[in-house]
């Protein structure tokens, strides 16, 4: 039991790193806190199912134009309803952003509220069998892509100079501008990347959760709890903290009780502002520059 | 004026003022909102959004029947105007939803709500209200109808009957002494939990184990690792449809192969495309509201009522869920008469005694005392995934 727990701890913990790393990639770049992630996640898995369904696309194809969808709709938000704002205070760039979310929700509920649809697994097949682990192909397929996407992502913002000059000029903005960064254009292309991660979380979850409009906001909260586990804007730390969380909440669930499982997050929000505000990798930032 | 003339006109002062009183009185009854010569003006409410919205097929199964009454020719020369709102099965809409109807669209009654959670926030409404008809659409809490309201009227099975056909479901399997729950654990998953162990402490068990499932929820492992560790004879499921899904695919991966018993809260073709996996949903049986399979000739009448007045949308067991209601307002509405009142269509929905139009797994029968109106019901299940097959008791064979 302990080895299926912490197997289906990771699987999870995987798809909260997803959704964590997206938000992560946004607030190392923007410094802003994407309310509407969960959103990104719904629409990302509703493009896919409605492309296979109503046009009959293969998964492939489906799962491209999410995407580019993805990052189309991302790089929009930012450029039509958020860099006008660049110079407004932090919570005005937050309200934005919450706003958003029940935008998208409410959109997805208008057109499509009555369904609560299946969404195809990328990878089916028989479950995979390891001793008393079972695990289902797509499983597989979530921890394996959430590990590659961790490791494209640490390679880039630290040996990359792309990833290096995103970081400078989301520490120092008006300092980036002065030596001819355009600031602008990565924050743009940052948004993309972010709802293209929050899409691709939605997608691989979505054949375990089916797709309907609100699916994005349990997970949310993972990622923030993941986020503030790991440290706020860390890497590292958002995996640390995603994949403990998934672990947490199974084994709080397995051996003490299931009714712990749904308050797992909160407490460890709690917990860890209490106990070490930064979180686990800590890189604690105030201000925007 | 002398003594006698003034008592004459004292008398006099005092049966006018007694009949104009009653005048007053009379014409201010006849005059309930939501009355017109020519209309009835009937407030709806059900979660047309949201991850609920499964349940505005019962409304759609409601407004067809109310459409084809107006087209043949209404109530007493009056036709019915439907407003509906979208309460998103959320409590603080729903109250918004049932105090706009009361008070800014004037309806005469309210026949709505389809959550649990909703209904019972809507419920003080009325209670404020106690002359205005509320009749349920859909929501099973029996605390909806329990303690009595005298305007509140509840034609379904409630959480009470639904736990008990469940709990004699699962016991009606040979040998079946060891029961685990998984459930949610808001207020529709409480509304069954406390009937659910009640009924197992009457037949003497202690539930194996009861785990919660929350709603939103992308993983199931730890809650049926669980359940499997305590080997249950039989699983009583008190979950909503995307959970139920992840719980009998998962119970399934982990070769957690036992019967599951469930609430009306889904519906069993449902449920089978949603899973995906005709193996895994074929020893799950759905506590089923309604008299006979769609398939049944008897329901080919609604069947074919539903798709006139809502084209395209799916037919499914649900869309039938509030049909003995919506019949029992139309009939309450004809027997009060032309010079309808709030007051006369709660007396007449007093006295309907097993009204069975032949949809709803039994008859409906309110009394002043209770009004929760149906009392029995029975389980569907998709053996091979295809045609749905009721039963009474387990093991079930077609």
């Amino acid at each position: 039991m302990l080895g299926q727990l912490i197997a289906s701890g990771i699987v999870v913990g995987g798809i909260y790193t997803l959704m964590a790393l997206g938000m992560t990639v946004l607030f190392r770049s923007t410094t802003v806190v994407n309310f509407c992630h969960g959103e990104f996640f719904m629409v990302g898995a509703f493009a896919v199912l409605l492309t296979q369904s109503k046009l009959g696309w293969l998964m492939g194809a489906s799962i491209v134009f999410a995407l580019v969808l993805m990052y189309a709709i991302g790089a929009l938000i930012e450029r039509g309803l958020l860099r006008p704002l660049q110079n407004a205070p932090h919570i005005s760039l937050t309200m934005m952003t919450v706003a958003l979310s029940y935008l998208l929700k409410g959109l997805s509920r208008f057109f499509y509220g009555r369904e609560v649809v299946p969404l195809p697994p990328i990878l089916a097949g028989d479950p995979i069998e390891f001793f008393d682990i079972v695990l289902a192909p797509q499983d597989v397929l979530i921890v394996l892509f959430s590990l590659f996407v961790v490791l494209v992502a640490y390679w880039f913002f630290n040996y990359t100079r792309s990833g290096k000059v995103i970081q400078a000029a989301s520490q120092t903005p008006r300092g980036a501008a002065l030596v001819g960064i355009n600031v602008p254009r990565l924050r743009n292309i940052m948004w993309g990347v972010g709802a293209m991660l929050g899409a691709m979380a939605g997608i691989l979850i979505a054949p375990t959760t089916l797709v309907y409009p609100d699916m994005g906001g349990h997970v949310l909260i993972r990622a923030f709890a993941a986020m503030t586990l790991g440290g706020f804007g860390s890497l590292p730390g958002a995996v640390i903290g995603s994949m403990s969380l998934g672990v947490i909440e199974n084994l709080l669930g397995g051996y003490v009780s299931s009714a712990l499982v749904e308050i797992a997050a909160y407490l460890v929000i709690i917990a860890v502002l209490i106990v070490r505000p930064q979180g686990i990798m800590g890189e604690w930032r105030q201000g925007r520059g | 004026m002398s003594a006698p003339a003034l008592n004459a006109f004292r008398h006099t002062a005092v049966a006018a003022i007694a009949a104009a009183a009653l005048l007053t009185g009379s014409s201010a009854t006849a005059a309930d909102p939501g009355i017109t010569a020519d209309t009835i003006k009937l407030g709806m409410f059900a979660p047309m959004t949201g991850s609920m919205a499964v349940g505005s097929l019962t409304l759609l199964g409601a407004t067809a029947i109310y459409k084809s009454v107006n087209d043949e020719g209404g109530i007493n020369g009056r036709k019915i105007e439907l407003v509906v709102e979208d309460d998103g099965c959320d409590p603080n809409k729903t109250i918004a939803a049932v105090k706009k109807l009361m008070s800014q669209d004037n309806v005469f009654m309210i026949h709505g709500g389809w959550c649990s959670g909703t209904a019972l926030a809507a419920k003080p409404e009325f209670e404020r209200a106690p002359g205005f008809p509320w009749m349920v659409l859909g929501a099973a809490s029996a605390a909806v109808s329990k303690p009595t309201l005298p305007n509140v009227f509840q034609p379904i099975a409630t959480t009470d009957t639904v736990a008990k056909a469940m709990v004699d479901f699962a016991l009606s399997k040979a040998n079946s002494k060891r029961i685990a729950i998984i459930s949610h654990s808001d207020e529709w998953g409480k509304s069954h939990l406390e009937p659910l162990l009640a009924n197992l402490k009457k037949a003497g068990i202690e539930p194996v184990e009861t785990a919660y499932l929350e709603r939103g929820s992308a993983d199931a492992t730890s809650q049926i690792l669980r359940i499997r560790n305590a080997k249950p004879d039989f699983v009583l499921a008190v979950l909503y449809a995307p959970e139920l899904t992840l719980y009998v695919r998962d119970a399934f991966k982990y070769n957690l192969k036992v019967p599951i018993v469930t609430t009306q809260g889904v519906s069993a073709e449902d449920m089978v495309k949603r899973v995906g996996n005709a193996a895994a949903t074929s020893e799950m049986f759905v506590f089923y509201p309604l008299n006979s399979t769609l398939e049944a000739p008897g329901m080919q009448k609604w069947i074919d009522m539903f798709k006139k007045y809502n084209p395209g949308a799916p037919v499914e067991t649900l869309s039938f869920l509030g049909s003995t209601g919506t019949l029992a307002v139309v009939e309450a509405l004809k027997k009060a008469g032309p010079d309808l009142t709030r007051a006369k269509v709660i007396d007449e929905l007093n006295k309907i005694t097993n009204f069975n139009p032949g949809i709803s797994s039994g008859s409906l029968t309110f009394t002043p005392e209770v009004h929760a109106g149906i009392s029995t019901g029975k389980m569907v299940y998709m053996p091979t995934g295809e045609k749905p097959v009721i039963v009474d008791k387990y093991p079930a064979k077609p």
